[in-house]
C-alpha cells in the first residue's frame, strides 16, 4: 500500500467530499429535487469509499475485496430504486401543488 | 419453516401484483398462516434454546449471519398478529374507504422486510432490510393520494439520509474489521475514534429513521395523513425496525466506555421526547396528529430504558424496554384504528369531531379508551407491565429520586392527552351525529388489541422471564 497510498489519500478525500458536498445540499436545498440529487450524490460518496476500501495491493494481478464489490453492486440497486421511487412521488406532487386554486376534484 | 416465514408473505405479495381480485385473501392467508409459524417458532425457541443460521451455506464471516432468539421471535409473533389484525380491519372497511390496490402487496411486503430485521444479524443485510423497510412504508403512506404526497416525499427522502447514514458507518466499520457479522465484530471490538464516529453515524441514521427526539419532526406529518390501517402499522411496527438494530449496535457491539458515555443522551433523549411529544399531542387540534404525537413520546419511553439500560446494565430494565415496545404496539394499533373508525363514521379530522363518540360509537371510543390507559400506564395493563419493571430496574439501582419523578411526570402528561379525547368524548350534549350507522365489525376489530394490551399483565411473569433471559 506504500507506493500507492498517495493515490488512495486522493481517492479517500474525493470520497469525503462527495459526502460532505451531499450532507451540505441536502440539509441546504428546500427543493425536493435538489435534496434527490443531493442523496444521490452521497450515495456515490460512499459508493466510492467502499471500492477504494476493497483495494488490497497490486501482485502481478489485480485482486480486491469481493464483498465490498457485492456491497456496492447491491448498494446502487437499492440507490437507483430509491431514486426513481422519490421521482415518482416528486412528479405526482408537482401537479397537485400547481392546482391550488382549482377547485378539489370530488373525493369518491 | 423460518424460510416459509419469509417465502410465504413474499410469494403471496407477487401473487397479489398477479391476481388483484384476489389479493384480500390472500393477505388475510399469508398471515394467518405466518402468525402460526411465528408461535410455532416462538415455542420452538423458548423450548431448545435460540437457532442460529448462515444463510447459503458459507463459511462463517462471509455468510450473513440470522439468529433466532426468544426476543426476534416475539418480535415476528407480533409483527404477524397485527398485520392480521390490520388486514381484517381493511378487509372490513374495503368498500366504505376505497383502499388502494396496492395495499394488500406492500403489507405483506412490509411483513417481510419486518421479519428478515428481526432475524438479522449482520450489518449489511440489516441495512438492506432497513431501506426496504422505509420504501415500503412510504408507499403505504402515499396510497392516501394527493394530500399524502408532501409528507410521503419529505418521509422518504429523510428516511434515505438516515439510511445512507448508517451506510456510511458499516462502510467504515468494514473498512477496519473486514467483517459485517454483529457477534463477530463484537469480539474483535476496539473504543479507538474509527468505532466511535461509525457507531455515532449509524446511532444518527437510525434515530432519524426511528422518529426518536429531536429528529422526530416528519413522523406526526406522515402517519397522519396515511389512511388508517396503514398508519396503525407504520406507529406499531415500522419505527420499531431501527430501534432495534439501535438496540443492538449499543448493547452487544459497543464497548462498557462507549455505553456509559453515551448512555446519559439517550436517557435525556427520552426524556426530552417524553415532554415535548406530550405537550405537542396535547395542543394539537387534529385526531390523528394527537395519536401520532403521542407516539413520539412513547418512543421516548423506549429510549430513556436503552439510556438507562446502558447505564445500569441492569436485566429488568432491558426486559422493561422490549415490554414497552410491545404494550405500545397493541395499544397504538387500536388507537389508531379507533380514532379512524371514528373519523371516518363521523366526518371529520378535527378532535372536535369526536364530540359525544361514547354515545354515537360507544365501542370504537371504549376501544381507544382501553389502549389509552395501557398509554398512561394503568395497571394492570402492558404499560403499567412495562414501568412497574422500568421502576424496579432503577430502584434495585438505587435510583430513587430523579428518574421515578420524571417517570411520574410524564405519566400525567400522557394521562393528560388521553383524557383530552374522552371528555371530547362524554361531552354528550350535542353529539356529531354519524354520516352513515356505525359499522360494528372494525369497531370490534379496533377493541382486539387494546384487550391484548391488557391481558398482557396476565402474561407479564412469563414475558418477563423470556426477556430477562435475552438480556445475560
Amino acid at each position: 500500500m506504500t507506493e500507492l497510498s498517495g493515490s488512495l489519500l486522493l481517492f479517500l478525500i474525493t470520497a469525503a467530499s462527495l459526502v460532505a458536498a451531499g450532507v451540505y445540499g441536502f440539509i441546504i436545498g428546500p427543493e425536493p429535487l435538489r435534496r434527490i440529487l443531493a442523496l444521490n450524490i452521497i450515495s456515490a460518496g460512499i459508493f466510492m469509499l467502499m471500492v477504494v476500501l476493497a483495494y488490497r495491493g497490486y501482485d502481478g494481478e489485480a485482486t480486491a475485496d469481493p464483498v465490498l464489490q457485492a456491497l456496492v453492486l447491491t448498494g446502487l440497486v437499492v440507490a437507483v430504486s430509491a431514486t426513481a421511487f422519490g421521482l415518482t412521488l416528486l412528479a405526482r406532487l408537482k401537479p397537485s401543488s400547481s392546482e391550488i386554486s382549482a377547485p378539489e376534484e370530488p373525493e369518491q | 419453516m423460518i424460510i416459509m416465514l419469509l417465502v410465504l408473505p413474499l410469494l403471496s405479495a407477487l401473487l397479489m401484483l398477479l391476481w388483484p381480485r384476489v389479493a384480500p385473501l390472500l393477505a388475510l392467508f399469508s398471515a394467518s398462516s405466518s402468525s402460526l409459524l411465528a408461535l410455532q417458532l416462538l415455542v420452538q425457541v423458548t423450548e431448545h434454546g435460540s437457532r442460529s443460521w448462515l444463510l447459503a451455506g458459507w463459511p462463517s464471516g462471509l455468510a450473513i449471519a440470522w439468529q433466532a432468539d426468544t426476543l426476534s421471535c416475539l418480535l415476528i409473533l407480533l409483527t404477524t398478529v397485527l398485520q392480521l389484525l390490520v388486514g381484517f380491519y381493511a378487509f372490513a372497511t374495503r368498500n366504505r374507504d376505497k383502499l388502494s390496490q396496492g395495499f394488500w402487496p406492500l403489507s405483506s411486503l412490509l411483513q417481510v422486510s419486518l421479519t428478515a430485521l428481526w432475524l438479522s444479524r449482520d450489518l449489511f443485510n440489516l441495512y438492506v432490510c432497513l431501506e426496504l423497510l422505509g420504501l415500503v412504508a412510504v408507499a403505504l403512506v402515499s396510497l392516501s393520494g394527493r394530500s399524502a404526497m408532501k409528507p410521503a416525499l419529505n418521509y422518504l427522502l429523510l428516511s434515505l439520509f438516515g439510511s445512507l447514514c448508517y451506510l456510511l458507518g458499516v462502510v467504515l466499520l468494514y473498512g477496519r474489521y473486514g467483517l459485517l457479522d454483529i457477534a463477530g465484530l463484537a469480539s474483535q471490538w476496539q473504543a479507538d475514534w474509527l468505532s466511535n464516529s461509525a457507531l455515532l453515524l449509524m446511532s444518527l441514521g437510525l434515530m432519524l429513521k426511528a422518529a426518536l427526539w429531536p429528529l422526530h419532526a416528519w413522523l406526526p406529518a406522515a402517519h397522519a395523513a396515511a389512511p388508517a390501517p396503514v398508519s396503525a402499522l407504520l406507529s406499531a411496527l415500522v419505527v420499531k425496525g431501527p430501534l432495534f438494530i439501535l438496540s443492538l449496535l449499543w448493547l452487544q457491539l459497543a464497548s462498557v466506555q462507549q455505553a456509559q458515555a453515551i448512555a446519559p443522551l439517550f436517557a435525556a433523549a427520552g426524556l426530552a421526547a417524553l415532554l415535548f411529544g406530550g405537550w405537542s399531542a396535547l395542543r394539537t387540534p387534529f385526531a390523528k396528529n394527537l395519536v401520532a404525537y403521542s407516539t413520539v413520546a412513547q418512543l421516548g419511553y423506549v429510549t430513556l430504558a436503552l439510556g438507562l439500560m446502558l447505564k445500569f446494565d441492569q436485566p429488568l430494565i432491558f426486559a422493561a424496554l422490549w415490554l414497552f415496545v410491545l404494550a405500545h404496539a397493541l395499544a397504538k394499533a387500536a388507537c389508531f384504528l379507533a380514532v379512524g373508525e371514528m373519523s371516518a363514521t363521523l366526518g371529520g379530522k378535527r378532535l372536535t369531531t369526536l364530540k359525544g363518540a361514547s354515545q354515537t360509537m360507544p365501542l370504537a371510543m371504549f376501544a381507544f379508551a382501553v389502549a389509552g390507559g395501557s398509554l398512561i400506564g394503568l395497571p394492570p395493563s402492558g404499560g403499567f407491565v412495562a414501568k412497574w419493571a422500568l421502576l424496579q430496574g432503577l430502584w434495585l439501582q438505587g435510583e430513587l429520586l430523579f428518574w421515578p419523578l420524571a417517570l411520574v411526570l410524564a405519566t400525567l402528561l400522557s394521562a393528560a392527552y388521553v383524557f383530552r379525547v374522552v371528555v371530547v368524548a362524554f361531552d354528550r350534549a350535542d353529539p356529531v351525529s354519524p354520516d352513515f350507522s356505525p359499522q360494528l365489525i372494525p369497531q370490534w376489530l379496533a377493541l382486539l388489541p387494546a384487550l391484548a394490551v391488557w391481558a398482557m399483565a396476565l402474561f407479564s411473569e412469563t414475558l418477563m422471564q423470556l426477556l430477562r433471559l435475552e438480556a445475560l
